[in-house]
């Protein structure tokens, strides 16, 4: 048989495609449906976050820090509780990473804030001796996208149907809404909102001016969405 | 001996070496932890059975010669024998597919183990040890304790000597700074010191008993140095601005009172306690509850800083 | 007629090589690059505050891997092919003006799809899915090129003269196949230029951005469907391919047996695919699923050791040309260090032992044992021996080629031990426990203790860097100043100069 499948290119290449393929099916098809439930009090990220989001994308974040704490006694100690499927409904692309380089942040909004996070992406080293993270001045200049945040808001809630607008279940009964604007000049004024709240917190004076001015600087945005990771 | 054996040897005591090395390296080694042992005992199974298996195969190189039918067929001059799969080889591979069917159906209960499940009863062994430790643990060695929460989870802000990296988080060495002090006076403070909701006024709401009149400015600079540093006898002016305006509530001696407010003359357990279960905002800036701490670890962290700021 | 030897025409071929070693000197020289960054983290900044958007670490460590990944080991790929096939398939390119003008037109679109790639990563466009991080239009280029790629093969293959197809030829196949699979469903995203607001307004934001068809868990099965399948498909199976042409081809040996060649093919098609699961432990996918992953990576030792030892037995009885010639010893040294990283996977897809040797430097040990090791030796290797076929040149330094072998392995071992000693030590540091049941280390101190294994890792990458520069040097000598050589000298080994 395998003689004449040598002598028979087509037929050879559906065998190694057939043999390649089906695997594929098992492992990936049985969990999806069911994988992509939210838990109870997960939320859509708010335009600010998402923004802060596709920041932490373009600088690759994910290439030191994971977003996965694994059920170990050790790895709860450090980062809190396990990480559960559904808390992963909104994320798209994942970003479980595959190499700590820097700690996980899967629930990092716990535990640190805006003052820390502020010092800390500016220089890194002043803040933990013997730090290896890069340090990220530009974020606290380059301007957050809000447009691209919004046409990302309105593609998973029209073709995900990602509940913006819409009660949200939380762990304590109640429900909560996560805003989305009518139009793009709507959805910049909700961020700027969000935006005021965090520089509130901010110490950067040009960072403050910017955001009074009506401006994100990046770095904004980048915090707002790492508070939101709990 | 032949000279492939003894590079064998070397390279493979090399790597353990380097296994060896990193198991000293870490704190209490392996610790009993069967994952440790697993992953120590894959590595150096890894090295072991790679070396050797590679050094019999170069053997072959030096000592026996190719041999067997050739294949009719020829590509660009490249022949082929017709020569048997080696059998130590199919064997292991027939035997590892009847291995994987037989752990997946069988060995492994398909829907029985839960990783989580491990890991409740993972926790609960730990928890279950060190629940019975920890009775015993006080004076020093709850001080040490501290200090070894304090260095895991406290020294990314308050840095490793608790001074508070320049000013990005609170100096631990001393109950609290003069802008502190400043702050709290002028703007208030709602950080739940007491446990509980129970703020303190602003300088609104601040009466000098004495003048009869709100505090002044130049009271505010008085007192905020007083308590910062650490209710001096000799400093007479602010001792009489804190008998004025703050003794009410903090007490004569500046070390509070229940239900009312806290001690600001030094740190107590259950300050630290509750700023560790509900956070604190301030004008340095905010620091975050540390949910993940069990009530004997925050009891430890106080311990630990009030070892401090007493200068020891 | 018929009786007159085939001319081959390598004109493709060529173009491909040229690429290979550029491509591998700007992914290598980046990988060196960012290995100093994690040892001195001041090299963030070493051109200049305002550049270091573009030169940290983060932004630069996709470069490396897609530099590397889908420069370097594809060109090798590509440049391997268009030699190898018209060989093993005894058809010359010349013959098809067609499949000439379809591999000169995968060559150039590749170049600019390279070129696209370079420069949306570097201003920070990514989807952040590891070896996936393009952007849609990049996608649509990688597809057209592939597609391209699928008309060369089968195209030479409908000419082909030699009825039955070669070994290598299949694990071409199953490159061609296996990538274009799993590319096309990891890549499934929608650009958000196609939402329209509620005010009417559509094209919003920025064109290139897309979002993932899938979501959290399900987005991470795919992935590490395809990031476990991509390491088969690029850096182990068309990596065989090669090893099954150059190393009988360069020592004059028959395969030591066809049977072995079959079992471990389609042994590795079927086992591997299963595998994926492994990079998942621990994670919010079902249980089962990750069983499944571990359980098939240990079975997935012997399809890999099959070939490898396939390989080694090709070689019984040949010991002196292993110690004679430097490019069979590249052959012979990639058959081990694939056999090294071949069981070192399964031993970390054991979940206990995954436990502690995730998300640290022993993965990345473990990838570049393979990569340095076995694909970089392999691409190298089959490099040297098409030379003096191509440009009708002896090599031109033997003794050259020697030294690089000795520095590259050196190299790698280096690479291969830091990270080892790293990765156990980081994995064990982050579980241990003190007396009183606390964290022994702050995450901090799990970070200081590696340097000076990123340091030493720094140095032996150096070292490999230095060895493929001699490679390049080598290459580029041949071309120029080798000793032009006739047909009758070319039949196995590949003459050197001294
Ligand atoms: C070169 C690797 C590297 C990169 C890239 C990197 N980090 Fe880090 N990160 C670290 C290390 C190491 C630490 C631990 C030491 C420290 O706190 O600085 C850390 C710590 C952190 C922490 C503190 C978490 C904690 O629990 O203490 C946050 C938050 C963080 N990084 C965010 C980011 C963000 C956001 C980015 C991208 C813009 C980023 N990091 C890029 C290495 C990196
Ligand atoms: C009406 C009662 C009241 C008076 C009067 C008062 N305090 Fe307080 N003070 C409190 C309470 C209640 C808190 C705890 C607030 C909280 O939970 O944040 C507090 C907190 C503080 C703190 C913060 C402690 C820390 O660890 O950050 C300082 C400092 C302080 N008081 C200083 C003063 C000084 C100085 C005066 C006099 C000028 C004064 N207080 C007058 C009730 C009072
Ligand atoms: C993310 C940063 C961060 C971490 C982690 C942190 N702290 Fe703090 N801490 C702060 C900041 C900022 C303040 C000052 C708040 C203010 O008053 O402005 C503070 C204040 C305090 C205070 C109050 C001092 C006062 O004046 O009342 C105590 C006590 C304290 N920290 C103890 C700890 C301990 C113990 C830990 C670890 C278990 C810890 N902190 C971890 C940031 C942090
Ligand atoms: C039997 C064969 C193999 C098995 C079972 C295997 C298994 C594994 C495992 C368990 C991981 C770690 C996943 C994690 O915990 O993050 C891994 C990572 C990796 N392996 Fe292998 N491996 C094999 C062969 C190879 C070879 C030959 C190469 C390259 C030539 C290779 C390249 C990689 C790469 C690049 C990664 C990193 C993926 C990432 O980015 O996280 N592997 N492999
Ligand atoms: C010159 C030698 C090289 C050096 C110094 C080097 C260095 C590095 C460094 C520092 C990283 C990042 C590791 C981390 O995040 O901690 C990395 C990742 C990687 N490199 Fe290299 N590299 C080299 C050559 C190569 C080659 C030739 C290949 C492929 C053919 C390659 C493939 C990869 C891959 C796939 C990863 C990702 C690993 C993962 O995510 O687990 N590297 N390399
Ligand atoms: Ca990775
Ligand atoms: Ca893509
Ligand atoms: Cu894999």
């Amino acid at each position: 048989m395998f003689h004449w499948l040598e002598k028979h290119p087509f037929f050879f290449a559906v065998g190694v495609f057939v043999t390649i393929a089906f695997a594929g099916l098992i492992e990936i098809l049985p969990n999806f449906a069911e994988a992509s439930r939210p838990v109870i009090g997960t939320k859509p990220y708010s335009t600010l976050e998402l923004a802060g989001r596709n920041v932490y994308i373009k600088n690759s974040c994910n290439a030191c820090h994971s977003q996965l704490i694994r059920p170990f006694k050790a790895e709860t100690d450090r980062y809190g509780h396990y990480s559960l499927s559904g808390e992963y409904a909104y994320d798209r692309p994942f970003l479980w990473g595959s190499k700590r380089t820097g700690p996980d942040l899967m629930r990092v909004g716990n535990y640190r804030t805006t003052d820390w996070h502020e010092n800390h992406m500016k220089d890194p080293e002043a803040v933990v001796p013997g730090s290896i993270m890069p340090a990220y001045p530009w974020m606290f200049t380059n301007k957050a996208d809000i447009d691209t945040a919004y046409a990302e808001q309105l593609t998973v809630a029209q073709f995900f149907s990602v509940p913006y607008n819409k009660p949200v279940p939380m762990k304590d009964g109640s429900t909560e809404i996560v805003k989305m604007g009518n139009s793009v000049a709507e959805a910049h004024a909700l961020a700027l909102e969000e935006a005021k709240a965090v520089a509130a917190d901010m110490k950067d004076q040009d960072v403050k001016d910017a955001v009074a001015r009506g401006e994100i600087p990046e770095i904004v945005a980048l915090i707002a969405y790492l508070n939101s990771l709990k | 001996m032949n000279k492939l054996y003894l590079w064998g040897i070397i390279i493979t005591a090399i790597m353990l070496g380097a296994t060896y090395y990193t198991v000293v390296l870490t704190k209490g080694g392996l610790n009993g932890d069967i994952v440790n042992m697993l992953a120590i005992a894959g590595a150096v199974a890894l090295v072991i059975i790679t070396v050797f298996v590679v050094i019999k195969y170069v053997r072959q190189m030096q000592t026996d010669t190719a041999e067997g039918e050739l294949a009719d067929e020829s590509w660009d001059n490249i022949g082929e024998y017709k020569n048997p799969v080696p059998m130590g080889w199919a064997i292991m591979f027939l035997g590892t597919m009847i291995w994987g069917m037989w752990y997946f159906m069988v060995g492994y209960p398909v829907n029985a183990y839960s990783q989580i499940g491990e890991y409740n009863e993972d926790v609960a062994a730990h928890d279950a040890k060190f629940e019975k430790e920890y009775a015993s643990i006080t004076g020093d060695r709850l001080v040490e304790m501290g200090e070894s929460v304090f260095l895991a989870e406290c020294k990314v802000c308050h840095g490793i000597s608790a001074d508070g990296i320049d000013g990005k988080a609170a100096n631990l060495n001393q109950r609290i700074e003069e802008k502190s002090v400043k702050y709290v006076v002028e703007h208030g403070s709602n950080s739940k010191l007491l446990g509980t909701e129970m703020p303190m006024p602003d300088r609104n709401g601040l009466f000098n008993a004495n003048s009869g009149a709100l505090i002044t400015d130049a009271e505010i600079d008085t007192v905020s140095k007083y308590v910062a540093e650490g209710f001096p006898a000799n400093d007479t002016a602010g001792a009489e601005v804190f008998a004025g305006v703050c003794s009410s509530c903090h007490g004569a001696d500046g070390r509070g009172m229940d239900y009312v407010a806290p001690n600001i003359r030094e740190f107590t357990p259950a300050l630290v306690t509750n700023v560790l279960t509900h956070g604190k905002k301030g004008v340095i800036g905010k620091m975050p509850a540390i949910d993940r701490l069990n009530a004997k670890q925050k009891e430890a962290a106080a311990a630990y800083i009030i070892s401090l700021s007493k200068g020891e | 007629m018929e009786n007159r030897p085939l001319e081959y025409d390598y004109t493709v071929a060529k173009m491909f090589m040229l690429t290979t070693i550029l491509l591998g000197i700007v992914g290598m020289s980046i990988g060196v690059f960012i290995a100093f960054e994690l040892a001195f983290p001041g090299l963030n900044t070493v051109f200049g505050e305002g550049l270091a958007e573009y030169t940290n670490f983060s932004r630069l460590r996709p470069l490396h891997t897609d530099a590397v990944a889908y420069g370097f080991t594809i060109s090798g790929i590509f440049a391997t092919w268009f030699y190898v096939g018209q060989r093993v398939l005894k058809v010359s390119m010349a013959e098809s003006k067609f499949l000439m003008f379809v591999g000169k037109l995968q060559f150039w679109l590749y170049v600019v799809g390279v070129a696209a790639a370079v420069v949306s990563l570097f201003l920070g466009y990514s989807t952040s899915k590891e070896y996936a991080e393009f952007e849609w239009p990049i996608d649509i280029a990688i597809v057209v090129i592939w597609v391209l790629w699928g008309v060369s093969i089968f195209g030479l293959i409908g000419i082909r003269r030699e009825k039955s197809l070669y070994i290598s030829v299949w694990y071409y196949i199953a490159a061609f196949l296996g990538v274009a699979m799993l590319y096309l469903f990891n890549n499934m995203e929608v650009p958000t230029m196609l939402a329209t607001s509620p005010a009417g307004e559509s094209a919003i934001g920025d064109w290139l951005h897309s979002v993932s068809m899938y979501a959290g868990t399900n987005d991470a099965l795919v992935q590490w469907w395809f990031g476990h399948n991509a390491v088969a498909f690029l850096f182990t199976v068309p990596i065989i391919a090669m090893i099954y042409y150059f190393l009988p081809k360069e020592s004059g040996q028959a395969i030591y047996s066809y049977k072995l060649s079959l079992l471990s093919f389609w042994g590795l098609m079927f086992v591997y695919l299963w595998a994926g699961g492994h990079h998942l432990l621990y994670s919010t996918v079902p249980d089962w699923m990750q069983t499944m992953g571990s359980i098939f990576s240990v079975i997935l030792i012997l399809p890999s050791w099959g070939s490898a030892i396939n390989m080694l037995l090709t070689m019984k009885g040949e010991w002196q040309q292993v110690a004679a010639s430097p490019l069979i010893k590249f052959m012979v040294l990639g058959s081990t260090f694939y056999m090294f990283s071949t069981l070192e996977g399964p031993i970390q897809a054991i979940k206990s032992v995954n436990a502690i040797a995730h998300f640290t430097d022993w993965i990345v040990g473990h990838v570049h044992d393979g990569v340095l090791g076995w694909v970089g030796f392999m691409i190298m290797a089959a490099l040297y021996h098409m030379s003096p076929r191509v440009f009708k040149r002896e090599i031109y330094s033997k003794s050259l080629m020697a030294a690089q072998f000795w520095i590259q392995t050196l190299g790698v071992v280096l690479y291969f031990t830091s990270m080892w000693i790293a990765g156990i030590t980081q994995g064990m540091m982050w579980r241990a426990h003190d007396e009183f049941g606390n964290l022994a280390y702050s995450f901090i101190d799990t970070v200081t203790v590696l340097h000076p294994y990123y340091a030493i890792r720094g140095v032996g990458g150096l070292l490999y860097l230095v060895g493929f520069f001699m490679f390049a040097y080598n290459i580029y000598k041949t071309m120029t100043a080798g000793r032009a050589v006739e047909e009758s000298e070319l039949a196995n080994k590949s003459p050197m100069g001294a």
